[in-house]
């Protein structure tokens, strides 16, 4: 609860309509897409200006309250979601793009600006924002940069990290911090830009964001290959990648995925096919043509049972579309969507396939996986009913398994939604406890109070289970 | 998909079912669909947001509270979310359901309660009595002191839906009802039969436009079946939370429907097509569902049933003209028609069909939402004048008679030049007599 004094404090700062603290609000502003946490703040501010978070972030430190931003609430892992109350602060209303600088190829925005929009903007310019997350069309640009997003194009043009160049951030204690600029090269001092991209909101508010844009492909080139067995997809794309090419995109779906997709999509995807690739090879046409050659020779080694090739442009961005919808796609077939962020080294793909077969039969689980293949970057999605216990246990084995597997190859337990509530008690077996502990000594010199998004990446001592059912 | 039914802090009766509310995974595809989301910017009042209102009361830590009513009514129903949902969650549907609870909840009071009973039960039910009550404003038309009294604004001393009501009134013609013959035989090669959907709007305020719609679907050769008892096909009372009559309007609906002898039941109403699809969810368990399954089955909106069946095109005439369309929601989200109208309209010789921008954002009509949130309304509807505006086309089609009362209205209050009319209005112009 918070006292009435410090609420209108904080209604001052932001303004009435700015802030939220009926029940109903609260409620519906106490969880993100992750499946299993609802934990409603005790207030919410929607802060325009950078000056409005500095103030907010002093009353919160002078009534020790703890602070959880928030932009659209469609991350993975409960990032945004106030696991110790307090205040939730959006930064959904500080959307403004602030510059797209063309002579040094930067935008400069606010962390409310909606993926799409910034993508929307440079390419008016004529140029290109790659890191595209599956909700592109509504996440914002600093719950990119705090989860550091991937999307579909992360193959080849990377994550949101390798965009970010310069941010500025508001400490706990008030303090401002601009980290970066607009230059290529910059060692001055620690790079704490690229301890923020990733942070969960753990270290400082984001309240601007300079991204790096670049001139967009001339060409690009979209087909689809089916497969009888998950396995030879995995290989396809193991020898694409040794084959040293490089697609702009690989992602992949297994059967349950492609039927849940054509469910909602009917765009024609063949249900019986065990898997497919989505491939997008792109840039200057002659490499383009060579490439999709090569890709194409592959597939046909790799007895890929059907290649097609999109048309046109409308319907190459059709069937990227309909790979975005997969993971809510496959929320039609269970009250419970449980979705993981598995990731390996390439070479490790076709195994993890059947790592994955194995556990779903070993648990008696349906599973449907999808993901971005060329990076490694499976989701493989258990579809349960929460109501059910047994089924819920036996998901929560599947996973334990499953990334014991992953960590022994090398892999890790987060390619792209972040630790959050949902997998910190993954952290310490992938880094080791050594590891966690100066993670937590950087947390401790920005945030001694632990104000900011606490109860997020660390496991603390005294908490058996951080999930918290609904 | 199994019932769970958990009912929570709902009353029993037409309680949303828990199972539809569950089946959100809140990955937020809705938001950026949702025109009341858009307008407010507050998570309640988005899809997304609602559902979790709805479960929240299912799982009994919250109350159906004055803001969950709030939402039920500020939602509006557009399903836009729908269509966006890839899980398959239907969120207006939900909010339509919960309407139905506000009355347990919170009563109105005496004359809200006593009007919404005479509108909803006695006068909407009643063809005869409806008409009747059109005769004061056809009257008052009639009379010219709507002349006087739009140039005195002696209706801005009322609340501000009279005076947009008003406002968006058209030149009434006597109903349609009475004066369509109940069968209407094919011209040229017959096809088949079709039963007409006459809609209470489209009677008393577009007659013009389902005259028109009943010719074309003669002309291409389909005998047109106008049984005379069909009542309002419930499509208000949904919206306005009063499901049972609404229950005994589409059964009457049905049975008079299912009893004539006609190969697909045929709207021009978008609001009605929408409703008497959903004729299965509404009656479900009071109608055998195979009955429930081969009624739906027949119900097209005309648009769709034109483009099914193939439009003969030889005998058209050619109108000159561009024109944009404006995809009304209970047509492309309810129903899933999108496609049908533009490929009508590029089969009409002349028309030139220049796309606006969000074709299928809602426009701010939504049954009685434009009368009872008249400011946001306004926005909704400027953002879609907009867009009209930036194609310079000189019509604005459309195939459903609020979007075509409220973007009327809209054109008119902006200045702009365009001509607002139906799909059926142009292609009759195309139709020889």
């Amino acid at each position: 609860m918070i006292s009435p004094p410090v609420v209108s404090r904080l209604q001052q700062i932001v303004g009435k309509d700015n802030m939220l603290y009926e029940r109903e609000d609260l409620l519906v502003l106490g969880y993100d897409s992750t499946p299993g946490i609802h934990l409603p703040p005790d207030v919410v501010v929607y802060p325009t200006t950078t000056e409005a978070v500095v103030a907010l972030l002093q009353v919160a430190r002078e009534n020790g309250l703890p602070v959880t931003p928030r932009g659209s609430g469609t991350g993975l892992s409960g990032g945004s979601v106030a696991a110790r109350g307090g205040m939730v602060m959006c930064l959904n209303r500080m959307k403004r793009i602030l510059e797209i600088d063309e002579e040094n190829l930067t935008a400069t925005v606010e962390p409310g600006v909606v993926t799409l929009d910034l993508f929307n903007a440079a390419d008016e310019k004529g140029l290109f924002y790659p890191p595209d997350p599956g909700s592109q069309k509504i996440s914002t640009l600093g719950g990119n940069v705090m989860e550091d997003a991937g999307g579909l194009r992360g193959l080849k043009y990377g994550v949101t990290r390798d965009y970010v160049m310069a941010l500025q951030c508001v400490l706990s204690d008030g303090d401002l911090l601009r980290t970066g600029g607009k230059n290529v090269k910059d060692v001055a001092g620690y790079a704490f830009k690229d301890l923020l991209v990733g942070s969960e909101g753990t270290l400082g508010i984001i309240t601007e964001i300079t991204v790096k844009l670049i001139p967009p492909p001339q060409a690009k080139r979209t087909f689809l290959a089916y497969f009888n067995d998950m396995r030879s997809a995995g290989a396809a794309v193991s020898r694409i990648i040794a084959a040293k090419i490089i697609p702009a995109t690989m992602e992949i779906m297994d059967r349950a995925t492609i039927n849940c997709v054509e469910d909602y999509v009917k765009i024609g995807l063949p249900r019986q096919m065990a898997g497919l690739l989505l491939i997008e090879v792109d840039g200057h046409p002659a490499m383009v043509a060579e490439d999709a050659e090569s890709v194409r020779r592959i597939l046909e080694a790799v007895k890929a049972a059907e290649i097609h090739v999109a048309r046109d442009a409308d319907e190459a961005a059709s069937l990227a579309a309909a790979r975005r919808t997969a993971l809510s796609a496959l929320a039609r077939v269970s009250p419970t969507t449980l979705l993981e962020d598995a990731t390996v080294p390439r070479s490790r793909l076709a195994e993890t396939f059947g790592e994955i077969e194995r556990l779903t039969e070993k648990y008696r689980l349906t599973v449907g996986t999808f993901g971005h293949a060329g990076d490694g970057n499976l989701h493989p999605t258990v579809l349960c009913d929460e109501r059910d216990a047994d089924e819920m246990s036996r998901a929560h084995a599947f996973y334990d398994e499953l990334y014991a597997q992953v960590l022994a190859w090398g892999g890790t337990v987060s390619g792209e939604h972040g630790i959050g509530m949902a997998k910190k008690g993954y952290l310490a077996r992938q880094i080791g406890a050594g590891g966690v502990a100066v993670m937590q000594r950087i947390k401790n010199a920005f945030d001694p109070a632990g104000r900011l998004n606490p109860g997020k990446i660390f496991a603390d001592a005294t908490e058996q289970d951080d999930s918290h059912e609904e | 998909m199994k019932s769970d039914a958990r009912i929570g802090n709902f009353t029993p009766r037409d309680a949303p079912h828990y199972d539809d509310a569950l089946q959100c995974m809140r990955c937020g595809f809705c938001l950026p669909t949702c025109p009341t989301f858009a307008l407010t910017g507050r998570e309640r009042s988005s899809p997304r947001g609602r559902v979790a209102l709805a479960r929240a009361v299912a799982e009994e830590q919250l109350e159906f509270t004055a803001a969950v009513r709030d939402e039920a009514f500020f939602c509006l129903d557009c399903r836009a979310c729908t269509t966006a949902c890839p899980s398959g969650v239907r969120a207006g549907e939900i909010m339509e359901i919960c309407r139905s609870q506000a009355q347990s909840f919170h009563p109105l009071g005496h004359p809200g309660k006593t009007f919404r009973e005479f509108v909803l039960q006695k006068m909407l039910p009643s063809p005869d009595l409806l008409e009747t009550s059109m005769l004061p404003a056809r009257l008052y038309q009639r009379l010219g002191i709507q002349w006087l009294v739009r140039r005195s604004k002696v209706l801005k001393l009322g609340a501000d839906w009279i005076d947009k009501a008003a406002g968006m009134l058209p030149e009434l013609a006597p109903p349609l009802r009475k004066q369509l013959p109940t069968i209407i035989p094919a011209r040229g090669q017959q096809r088949g039969r079709v039963g007409f959907f006459l809609g209470c709007v489209m009677t008393l305020m577009y007659p013009h436009v389902s005259r028109q719609t009943v010719r074309v679907l003669s002309h291409q050769g389909f005998d047109v079946i106008t049984p005379r008892e069909i009542k309002c096909c419930g499509a208000p009372h949904l919206s306005e939370g009063d499901r049972e009559t609404a229950r005994q309007l589409a059964l009457k609906n049905l049975e008079l429907l299912m009893a004539a002898d006609v190969e697909a039941i045929v709207t021009d109403c978008a609001g009605c097509g929408s409703a008497l699809k959903e004729y299965e969810e509404l009656l479900e368990g009071l109608v055998p569902t195979e009955t429930l399954a081969a009624f739906r089955s027949k119900v097209r909106d005309v648009a769709e049933f034109l483009a099914e069946v193939g439009l003969r095109t030889e005998n058209l005439i050619p109108v000159n003209t561009s024109v944009t369309y404006h995809e009304p929601c209970h047509l492309c989200h309810a129903q899933g028609v999108s496609r049908q109208p533009r490929i009508l309209l590029s089969q009409i010789p002349g028309v030139e069909l220049r796309e606006m921008n969000e074709s299928s954002w809602c426009c701010g009509s939504a049954a009685t939402w434009g009368l009872k949130f008249s400011k946001a309304s306004q926005q909704v509807l400027d953002r879609k004048l907009g867009n009209v505006a930036a194609t310079g086309a000189e019509l604005l089609v459309t195939a459903n008679p609020g979007c075509q009362l409220q973007l009327a209205w809209g054109v008119r209050e902006a200045g702009l030049p365009q001509q607002v009319v139906h799909l059926m209005e142009l292609l009759g112009q195309a139709t020889p007599q």
